[in-house]
């Protein structure tokens, strides 16, 4: 157990003393800053593909963004990269003023348990698990002991009105209802930033509404949201919005 | 200055959980978690899964617990024999059957002279007796038209009540008188008692032992059942009667009772010496007899149940490999069946050893369990088997089945989890189920 902490400490260390390294480049109030990042994959033969060629910008504290384009753009590419899944072929980013290109495997997990909350087009819950044990995963993998988990878990559910269906299973709930869920689980751990990819996808246009609205709210409360979609109605709720194309920014425009 | 705050907020949020001193064990909980949702989910999956473990626990506990019955019988009926007492006879107890094959080819019985010999001979000696019994012959005893079977009829010396280890549970033993009379009397079992004498006092009956009338002067205490014949169906009378009547030169068994464990050794090796020079046995041979102690004996069969269960440990390795395996399959099935469930957990912030740990827990869990069932299978089988043998399942092999069977559910499980830990989350998520 010691040695568990040990190493969660260290971690946290190094992730710290990342940050201190390049501190002054982000300036304050700048959540998310990436540096013309690069993902390449190499195709065998000497065939490189370039995903994402030279992508830099940045993001502020509180700011609601989509980040929009066709398929193919590299805009899913780009969402797996500034959600820590993935790391670039090549520059930098900075997540909430630490440098987290280049960090290892099990680095990355913890500043995706941190930082990120994730909302998937297809919710991603885990379907044996109830809604409130979906909340809780990413508090299970912070290490908080149970009690406080769940009065975490349940205080999340409630800020997505889901508190009367915590015990439900995924299955037994609508979609939009297991959207909201998937929301409650990104905001249980207070990530820096959450991360929506297509959340509107498997949803009819009346219960997509709805969790834009909830977006709407969530951003009204402070949270910082990065949406990524193709679909223009979808972009258009968001305040800004960059235009990705070909693995380059095409546009980065202000809506109000 | 925004990041010194956030490096400090980051610190202080580590701080909070060094004061709850949780990490490894939340992770630990929730794969337990899991693991039982993951059997309860795969029911028959699982059971057939397990069928190898199990198997093997149970084979494991039961033979364990078998030789444990056989151990405790032995050390309670054949190797005590008595305080400080040793038993000169034909050959060893308690050998393996080829060399008990051979010696009874080559070894000569003790006649009623050689034990007259050592009687006089020998120095020292607490007391010595002997004791003859009747083979291959169907006894009976008989009164008043009831009939038993089987009875152990055998002829004794007086001191054999000090010697032995029978009780006189009432009336008396055969004395010295009855021994030098040749008297018509014995001291018998409490089967013998129960069937002929349910509601009188048996003492100075008369009742016929293979067709020859003798009073009764005495019962002895009750000794039980093991490998599932009674140990009370018997009748003792004087060896001289014993010789008159049924065997003129029985072979005999003769005890030889030291004051103390230290003397026992010496007077052991001075009957061999006086044994030896009088039946003229040449140097370098064998004996022609046999020299039982109650350690000999244990010794004797702990090695003969230490062949057995080597022979066992084997099988069960096999088996628990075999089973090992097959858990090792189905967590790899396992593993690409809920890969886009690793995926959300990977997304989550799951790191590798959560995944690991949570995958190595399943296998464990399962095996484990597993054990249990080949435990609780154990104990019905030992159940059984004490009614018609005997048979005690000893906590050792509750343990050793619980722990082996755990451990192969982790060993074999380490290889999927590794699996599973490496998938890229990214493939993870991408992957439909």
């Amino acid at each position: 157990m010691s040695e568990e902490r040990d190493r969660r400490t260290a971690m946290a260390t190094q992730v710290a003393s990342s940050s201190m390294q390049e501190t002054l480049t982000p300036s304050d109030g700048v959540i998310i800053k990436t540096d013309n990042l690069w993902k390449t994959y190499d195709m065998g033969e000497a065939i490189q593909v370039h995903a994402l060629s030279g992508v830099s910008f940045e993001i502020e504290r509180g700011e609601y963004v989509a980040i929009m384009g066709p398929s193919g753009s590299g805009k899913s590419t780009l969402m797996n990269l500034i959600g820590c899944l993935d790391t670039a072929t090549r520059g930098t980013y900075w997540l909430n003023a630490r440098l987290v290109s280049e960090l290892s495997d099990d680095e990355l997990a913890y500043i995706r348990n941190k930082e990120i909350g994730f909302v998937f087009q297809t919710f991603n819950l885990l379907s044996r698990a109830s809604a409130l044990h979906n909340v809780e995963l990413p508090l299970i993998y912070s290490g908080m002991p149970a009690k406080e988990r769940l009065e975490r878990a349940e205080e999340a559910l409630r800020k997505v009105d889901l508190a009367d269906r915590m015990h439900h299973k995924p299955n037994e709930l609508s979609g939009g209802q297991r959207q909201r869920v998937a929301i409650a689980r990104a905001l249980v751990n207070n990530p820096s930033i959450i991360l929506a990819d297509e959340p509107t996808g498997n949803l009819d246009s009346g219960t997509g509404e709805e969790i834009m609205a909830l977006f709407e709210r969530l951003h009204q409360a402070g949270n910082t949201i990065v949406l990524v979609t193709h679909e223009h109605d979808i972009a258009a709720h968001a305040h800004r919005i960059i235009h990705v194309r070909d693995g380059r920014i095409e546009r980065d425009e202000r809506v109000e | 200055m925004a990041s010194l705050s956030q490096t400090a907020s980051l610190l202080l949020r580590l701080a909070a959980r060094r004061r709850t001193g949780a990490g490894a064990w939340v992770t630990a909980r929730e794969a337990f978690w899991i693991a039982l949702e993951a059997l309860r989910a795969h029911k028959l999956r699982s059971i057939l899964t397990l069928l190898g473990v199990v198997i093997a626990t149970t084979t494991l506990i039961a033979v364990m617990s078998i030789i444990n019955g056989m151990n405790l019988y032995i050390a309670d009926h054949i190797a005590n024999l008595g305080a400080n007492v040793f038993i000169v006879h034909q050959w060893k107890w308690a050998q393996g059957y080829e060399a008990w094959l051979k010696a009874r080819r080559r070894n000569k019985p003790v006649r009623i002279e050689e034990f007259e010999f050592l009687r006089e001979s020998l120095k020292g000696y607490k007391s010595i007796g002997a004791s003859a019994g009747l083979h291959n012959s169907d006894t009976q005893a008989r009164y008043q038209g009831h009939t038993l079977y089987d009875v152990g009829v055998s002829g004794v010396t007086p001191n054999m009540i000090d010697i032995g280890q029978q009780k006189v549970e009432s009336g008396r033993y055969i004395t010295e008188a009855d021994y030098q009379h040749e008297s018509m009397v014995c001291f018998v079992g409490r089967d013998l008692v129960d069937d002929f004498f349910p509601s009188v006092d048996p003492l100075n009956k008369e009742i016929l032992v293979n067709g020859i009338p003798f009073r009764v002067i005495g019962v002895a205490q009750k000794i039980g059942s093991t490998f599932g014949e009674s140990q009370d169906n018997f009748a003792q009378i004087p060896l001289t009667t014993f010789r008159k009547f049924y065997s003129p030169r029985p072979s005999l068994a003769v005890s030889v009772q030291a004051w103390n464990a230290r003397q026992m050794l010496v007077l052991e090796d001075e009957v061999r010496a006086l044994l030896r020079a009088r039946r003229h046995i040449p140097y370098r041979e064998d004996d022609t007899f046999g020299i039982n102690a109650s350690e000999t004996i244990m010794d004797t069969w702990n090695m003969l149940m230490g062949t057995i269960f080597t022979v066992t440990i084997g099988i069960v390795a096999v088996f628990m490999v075999v089973g090992g395996i097959v858990i090792m399959n189905i967590m790899l099935a396992s593993v690409t069946e809920r890969t886009h469930e690793i995926g959300i957990r990977k997304s989550l912030g799951a790191r590798r050893r959560d995944i690991l740990m949570q995958f190595v827990i399943e296998s464990s869990v399962m095996a484990g369990i597993g054990g249990g069932i080949g435990v609780l299978l154990a104990f019905l089988v030992s159940r059984i088997v004490d009614y018609f043998f005997t048979s005690t399942v000893p906590l050792s092999a509750v343990l050793v089945g619980l722990f082996l069977s755990t451990a192969v559910g982790l060993f074999f499980g380490i290889y999927p989890a590794s699996k599973a830990a490496k998938l890229d989350p990214i493939e993870a998520l991408r992957t439909e189920n």
